[in-house]
């Protein structure tokens, strides 16, 4: 039944009257009388058309104008299909090695972006070198190649290919001889693949040249024991360590390893023990390791070999023939009493030396043998193989070639036409060489002299593996697809020597099925291949470490250690020159990476330049100022450098480093410093890195952009030192606890920090002052390359810098106050301590107060906090800090193409941490305890419904630190390992009596010195 | 003010024989009212150029970043806060003239209070342009204002002694302003009732309606008296601020409670040698010498002798201080004053500011106008190098040596400074056209009472002691602008 009720919404719709009818119409809105305005007065208004084509003339105007800017196109592109394991914003870590450490590689959305060390690393525990953290930005480099070259040209792999293999095929028909030239490798798998290749090419051999070689040590050990290795060293069995020149600590055989193993006797647990080994060095440049021995007595390089048969005489009691007192009555002295001590401390004692000559290595032998450290200290059973290079195998193929035997050659890894010291002669002789292939990354000095390079993978884009350690397996896999149209160089020579696996990745996988994955006890196939992948490495058990007795007759030896010393001994005027490597840039390979070139040289405190050493009193003689450019010129070459005021150098003699001057390194290392190869000599079948030099002032001089300019502490307590003997007395002694004071009265109440309190303890009798937190730090938090003229300017941006202070001891008292140094006669006798310096983080921070803007405040759980987009740039934060760790961004240093040092490309950006952002100029900052990290731990362990762990969250300093000397955590937390480290009696705050609450303790360095020594 | 005659004794604070009000107003309005002379197109041309450069290098800055100046890690300050604090302590003269001494009642001031004043604010501009300019981000200067805002409830920070700066300078400036555009009001409609058409249109907006009754003299001097009081404080309140800057921080070198009475005295001793500069020169070139007399001269040099003096005292009390402490950082750094690297800079503060203005105790040196000139300005860099000293040279060897670092400045650090000059010249040479540079008004009280030609008559009409008159006779003899051949008939 259909219904008849009426429903009305109020009064006027029942009555429906008119007006309401006409309002219904129009419930909702008035209507836009644009009908109106278009019909009457709009266009109708005076000259409409002119307004019209004005309006129209300023638009267009416009538009064209704003056109004109080329807008950058930035692609983000989702993925399509999402990658089972990426998310975005979560990293991926992928296990790999580096140089034979096992590493992990940070990827984000897959790209890497940080190295770390992988903490089971059996080397370094952890611990990554500056060489190693700044590897991940070569992987970005522009500059690398981008497409195979044929003469000088761009050409495809298919065409390089059937090239290559013609002209392979034809010099196999001629008969000459084949050369794959290379640095060393200690792949099983690249080693494989050569020895396939040999066999496809019988004409092959290999050729093992490093730049910086050891073969004096391989060569002493195959003559003294029939072992051709580098024996693997162990310094943490050492009570006694006496290093003649070896630079182990910073460049000698394997650093990261080393300084490990060292400070486990010197470090807070050690100490604790009170137990402390000795290290004392002879030596004539100051290096990274002689600044942190406990004695350093300096000597001429022609000197080394005397001392070292007077060490062996004091030793056995026996008379070398032709044996010379030391003239250097310091060092005569010295090598009485070390040998006393080295004596006492049998068993435990290791003597090393940095000399690549065989007599003067085949003596430390000799000399280790007598002290028992085969077995012990040293062990020739589970070598090394970092090293395996033979020099007069590379001079015999130099030599081959200038007689026109060779018809091919492939270089791997290896840069002769740059470091080796006759690269005149090798260039010569490389052009009588039919087919030259070089499998550069980039175009440098070799591969531009050959017709064919075809670029390899980075080592972040690879397969592969390691074998630093003889029983030590490391795996490489690839954590990103190739940046370039690169190929892996063992993929490139499978295929042309039409090997049966046609794909490295399958080499690699029969290599470890057939072999490794048995001897790390894993099951063959894939089952144990992903075991691995997910360690990074296997370890095969360790042979027992054999005792070797040392039984050659030394008369032969000595003669030529004599006549060496002789010939290499300066006169009139001369200065003795040695080549070293310095810690950033090493032997050059990676010169072009501006992180490493802006890092400061760990003594010097130098970066972008290579320089002469000078010791002060020679230049006083001299009348040379730091800067002065000198002409040194050692037979028949000679370069131009700045000379470095060089505390601790002996006196005659100069030092500079070698990986500078690149010619073809890239638009970073290109013109930066000059190349000191060629002043290597080929002498008794090795490289030696030792000459006579004059020096002729030029009159030019330059400033070193150096990070410290000041090198004396004043007095201040801003380093703390002691004796271990002292320690041993009291552990508080120097600390300042006997001047502890009651906690100042505070006129407001404290912040609660209810769950943390991040602090850190750092080290300094750990620190060894290498530098790679400098560079972590760099790749952890997006820091600028601010380049030579910045630092000059002094405003590099490193948020954690290394200061190292310099200390003469005079009649056993320390001197430190310029005014005073300047006065003193004896300027040999040098120390030299090292302060990792960021911010500290303090409680009453007086930044904080100053900020007119509250751009820098406090955070809950104790860290002071800088807000980028708040900050004004008013620079007083930085003023008013006692520390001077804030950093200011002068200039745009990212996009600023004044300072493009590496970023202002399409790629190398991608190297930036997506989770730290990039300054602005104007805006202040500096070390913010890596928030991000500490936030990702927090996250992760809320994702895990559990309390944050000590340990969760590491530094990036801390984390790469291969000595463990910085230590961060909870202070919360009682049992953290950062509160247990500052309870240590050796914990002091660094001007603490300011009251500016520092959030960092450090604890004081301890010397184990020897009075007698001293003196 | 004062409509009694003054004693005979009191030298006269206007000279020249038949001075009235008419000569006044035509002596003082000969620069607004005529074309501009030969002499102020080459000081301005000069001026005008230097104030270029200034826009130039402060573009620059702007452009490129802070990093074209000379700064670094240790030394984040340096000619930027140095010129910061030179302008302000300038700027202090002006207000102190005009304040301070009317509340006093030393009529001597009303020569010299207009353009005093107007220095004291042409020195404020330069001075707040340094603070936006030395900004690493200028263009977020608005973050150091108190604004409401969306960023939850982000406040500025009122801790730091910048903020304060903001308040004071801001508030400074105001009230000078004000202070100094109230004073011109009488003057400019003095310009107004002389001129015709567009310029009449224009002093008259300029002059607010001044119609000159009793009522509004009474409310202008009720006005003036009020803005006195207020500005009273802020003299003093100014630098002292300004002094926190660095008084509160950790500084070595800054970190002094004497601070505040040091830079009050330092500001006046630079302001008025900064009056002194400017004055000789004006009364010269416009032809004031009968209004700024060498009593003007030798007052002014009395005051800066004094204020050199304390600063002086501050000098010494501080190193004693460093002594006493025993703070090693502190020793350090006075110590670092004279044996570090910057010696040369130590001793031009101390020798220009405290040795060379003891001469100011000789008459002959404080009469003597070449003399008082060279002075002046000697005070001037004097008080620049004390600023750089106490910035720079604290902060480029503070607490840890490795950060040690010298500071060199850059030709853009140059040309802001000689830049800033440059604008403050252009500034008061403008303003010497468009406005009378002595309060004509004030001077004009004056005449009745305090002038030469006042005194003569007195003199001649017999009613005056003749030691007394012997006495004041004597006085005019450093006067430059008095004829004492007269004097020789009475």
């Amino acid at each position: 039944m259909d219904s008849n009720k009426k429903y009305w919404k109020g009064l006027e719709e029942l009555n429906n009257d008119p007006e309401f009818v006409e309002k219904n119409k129009h419930e909702f809105a008035e209507p836009i009388p644009i009908e109106d305005v278009l019909s009457s007065g709009g266009l109708s208004t005076k000259t409409p058309r002119r307004d019209f084509l004005k309006a129209l003339g300023f638009g267009v105007g416009a538009v064209t104008l704003a056109a004109c800017q080329k807008v950058p196109v930035h692609k983000s592109i989702p993925y399509l299909i999402k990658p089972e394991e990426v998310t975005p914003g979560v990293p991926n870590y992928y296990v790999s090695s580096y140089e034979g450490h096992a590493i992990l590689v940070k990827t984000r959305e897959g790209r890497p972006i940080k190295v770390e060390g992988n903490p089971n690393d059996l080397l370094s525990k952890g611990g990554l070198n500056a060489q190693a953290q700044a590897s991940v930005l070569d992987l970005y480099d522009y500059n690398r190649l981008k497409n195979p070259i044929r003469n000088g040209n761009d050409t495809t792999w298919e065409e390089l290919d059937g090239f290559v293999k013609n002209e392979l095929a034809a010099v196999k028909a001629g008969g000459k001889k084949i050369r794959i030239v290379s640095s060393t490798i200690h792949s099983p798998s690249t080693l494989a693949v050569i020895a396939d290749f040999i066999g496809a090419y019988p004409n092959t051999k290999h050729v093992t040249y490093d730049a910086v070689s050891y073969t004096g040590i391989i060569q002493a050990n195959q003559n003294s024991f029939g072992k051709a290795v580098v024996p693997h060293y162990n310094f943490d069995k050492a009570d006694v360590i006496v290093s003649f020149g070896a630079d182990f600590l910073g460049t000698w055989i394997s650093p990261v390893e080393f300084q490990n193993q060292y400070v486990q006797s010197r470090n807070n647990k050690s100490l604790q023990n009170k137990k402390m080994s000795r290290h004392i060095q002879f030596e004539s440049g100051m290096s990274n390791t002689g600044s942190n021995a406990d004695t350093r007595i300096l000597i001429k390089p022609s000197e080394q070999g005397i001392a070292l048969v007077n060490l062996y005489n004091e030793i056995t009691g026996t008379t070398l023939p032709g044996t010379k007192a030391l003239g250097n009555t310091n060092a005569a002295k010295a090598i009485k009493l070390v040998a006393a001590e080295l004596k006492a401390a049998k068993g435990k004692a290791l003597v090393v030396c940095g000399s690549n000559d065989v007599a003067t290595q085949v003596l430390v032998n000799a000399i280790n043998s007598q002290l028992g450290s085969y077995g012990a200290t040293i062990d020739l059973d589970n070598y090394s193989n970092q090293y395996k290079g033979n020099d007069a195998e590379f001079v015999e193929f130099v030599a081959e070639m200038t007689r026109g035997e060779v018809d091919a050659v492939f270089f791997l890894h290896t840069n002769p036409a740059y470091d080796y010291y006759n690269a005149d002669a090798f260039k010569a002789a490389l052009k009588k060489v039919r087919l030259t292939v070089s499998f550069s990354e980039r175009n440098d000095e070799t591969a531009s002299l050959c017709t064919v390079v075809a670029p390899n993978h980075y080592y972040l884009e690879s397969w592969g593996d390691g074998n630093a350690i003889e029983g030590y397996y490391t795996v490489i896999q690839p954590t990103i697809n190739p940046v370039y149209d690169t190929r892996q160089a063992e993929h490139t020579l499978l295929l042309w020597s039409d090997n049966a696996v046609k794909d490295y990745y399958t080499f690699v996988r029969n290599t470890w099925d057939k072999e490794l994955q048995a001897k790390g006890g894993l099951a063959s196939g894939l089952k144990g291949w992903e075991a691995v992948l997910q360690t990074g490495f296997v370890k095969a058990a360790a042979k027992p470490a054999g005792t070797y007795a040392f039984s050659r007759d030394l008369n032969g030896v000595a003669q030529t250690i004599l006549n060496q010393s002789g010939r290499t001994a300066a006169g009139d005027g001369k200065f003795e020159l040695e080549l070293y490597q310095n810690v950033a840039i090493r032997d050059g390979k990676r010169a072009n990476n501006p992180w490493l070139q802006e890092m400061p040289e760990p003594v010097s405190k130098v970066t972008w330049d290579n320089f002469v050493a000078m010791s002060p009193t020679d230049m006083k003689k001299l009348g040379y100022v730091q800067g002065d450019i000198v002409t040194v010129e050692a037979h028949g070459y000679s370069v131009a450098l700045p000379i470095l005021l060089q505390p601790g150098q002996t006196q005659g003699t100069i030092s500079i480093a070698v990986g500078y001057g690149r010619t073809q390194g890239g638009p970073v290392a290109d013109g930066v410093g000059k190349n000191a190869f060629p002043f290597q000599t080929f002498l008794n079948g090795t490289f030696q890195g030792t000459a006579t030099a004059s020096l002729t002032k030029t009159g030019d001089i330059v400033v070193l952009a150096q990070t410290q300019t000041h090198h004396s502490i004043e007095g201040r307590s801003v380093i703390r030192d002691t004796t271990f003997k002292e320690y041993q007395k009291d552990p508080s002694s120097s600390s300042g606890e006997e001047r502890k004071h009651k906690p100042y009265e505070d006129l407001w109440d404290a912040y609660e920090r209810p769950a943390y309190d991040w602090v850190m303890a750092i080290d300094l009798n750990a620190c060894t002052g290498c530098g790679a937190c400098v560079v972590a730090c760099n790749a952890e938090n997006n820091i600028p390359v601010v380049g030579r003229d910045e630092v000059r300017r002094r405003r590099e941006m490193h948020w954690i810098r290394i200061d190292r202070y310099y200390s003469f001891v005079e009649e056993g008292k320390e001197i430190t106050e310029e005014q005073e140094i300047s006065e003193l006669k004896d300027l040999d006798n040098v120390q030299v301590v090292y302060q990792p310096m960021l911010c500290q983080h303090c409680d009453h921070a007086p930044c904080e107060t100053v900020c007119p803007v509250l751009a820098t405040v406090h955070s809950s759980e104790g860290i002071n906090h800088m807000a980028y987009n708040r900050c004004v740039g008013t620079r007083y934060c930085a003023n008013n800090c006692p520390f001077k760790v804030r950093r200011f961004n002068w200039f745009n240093y990212w996009n600023d193409a004044r300072f493009d040092n590496y970023l202002i490309n399409e790629h190398t950006h991608l190297v930036l941490n997506p989770d730290v952002v990039t300054r602005f100029r104007g805006v202040m900052e500096k070390c913010s305890m890596c928030i991000q990290r500490i936030q990702a731990g927090k996250l992760q362990a809320k994702i895990e419904k559990r309390p944050l762990k000590d340990g969760d969250v590491k530094m990036a300093c801390q984390q790469t630190c291969p000595t463990n000397a910085i230590i961060f955590g909870n202070k919360n937390d009682p049992n953290s390992e950062v509160s247990k480290a500052l309870k240590s009696e050796r914990t002091y705050y660094v001007l603490e009596e300011l009251n500016v609450q520092p959030g960092i303790g450090y604890q004081v360095k301890v010397r184990n010195t020897n009075t007698e020594l001293e003196a | 003010m004062a409509s009694h005659n003054e004693s005979i004794i009191r030298e006269p604070l206007i000279t020249g024989n038949d001075i009235t009000y008419a000569k006044i107003t035509n002596d003082v309005l000969k620069p607004v009212e005529n074309m501009p002379t030969k002499a102020w197109w080459i000081g301005f041309a000069v001026a005008s150029l230097a104030a270029c450069l200034w826009v130039f290098a402060v573009s620059w800055t702007f452009w490129y970043g802070i990093g074209s100046w000379g700064l670094n890690k240790t030394v984040g300050w340096a000619w930027d806060i140095t010129g910061f604090v030179w302008w302000v302590g300038i700027g202090h003269a002006g207000t102190l003239i005009s304040a301070i001494l009317l509340l006093f009642r030393q009529n001597w001031r009303n020569s010299i209070n207009r353009s005093a004043e107007a220095m004291t604010i042409f020195a404020v501009i330069c001075a707040a342009t340094y603070i936006v300019a030395h900004m690493g981000r200028p263009w977020m200067a608005v973050y150091s204002l108190p604004f409401p805002n969306q960023y939850g409830s982000l406040w500025v920070n009122f801790n730091s002694p910048l903020i304060w700066d903001v308040f004071a300078i801001s508030t400074y400036f105001s009230v000078s302003l004000v202070f100094w555009y109230t004073g011109l009001l009488p003057d400019m409609a003095s310009i107004r009732d002389r001129a015709t058409g567009i310029r009449r249109r224009i002093y008259s907006v300029l002059s607010f309606g001044w119609t000159g009754s009793v009522k509004t003299w009474q409310r202008f001097e009720t006005v003036s008296l009020i803005l006195a009081g207020i500005s009273t404080p802020l003299v003093l309140s100014v630098h002292t601020i300004v002094s926190m800057d660095f008084a509160t921080s950790l500084e070595p070198g800054w970190h002094t409670t004497i601070f505040p009475p040091y830079f009050v005295a330092g500001a006046i001793f630079s302001g008025f040698a900064m009056v002194q500069t400017l004055l000789l020169i004006l009364r010269k070139v416009l032809g004031l010498e009968n209004y700024i007399t060498m009593f003007h001269i030798e007052s002014m040099n009395k005051i800066i002798l004094v204020t050199g003096s304390i600063v002086g005292v501050a000098y010494l009390t501080e190193f004693f201080i460093a002594y006493y402490s025993g703070g090693e950082y502190e020793q350090y750094t006075f110590l670092n004053r004279f044996v570090g690297p910057y010696w040369w800079a130590g001793c031009m503060m101390y020798g220009c500011n405290v040795l060379m203005t003891q001469m100011m105790w000789f008459k002959k040196v404080r009469t003597n106008i070449p003399i008082s000139w060279v002075l002046s300005i000697v005070v001037n860099i004097g008080m620049w190098f004390e600023r750089f000293v106490i910035i720079v040279v604290s902060l480029h060897r503070d607490f840890i040596p490795s950060s040690w670092a010298m500071f060199y400045p850059t030709w853009v650090d140059m040309s802001v400074f000689i830049g800033s000059i440059g604008v403050f010249f252009t500034l008061f040479l403008l303003f010497i056209r468009v406005a009378p540079s002595i309060a004509m008004a004030e001077v004009k009280l004056l005449l009745k009472s305090s002038s030469e030609q006042a005194k003569k008559k007195l003199m001649e009409e017999g009613h005056v002691d003749p030691s007394h008159a012997e006495f004041y006779k004597e006085s005019l003899t450093k006067f430059d602008s008095v004829e004492l051949s007269q004097y020789e008939k009475a």
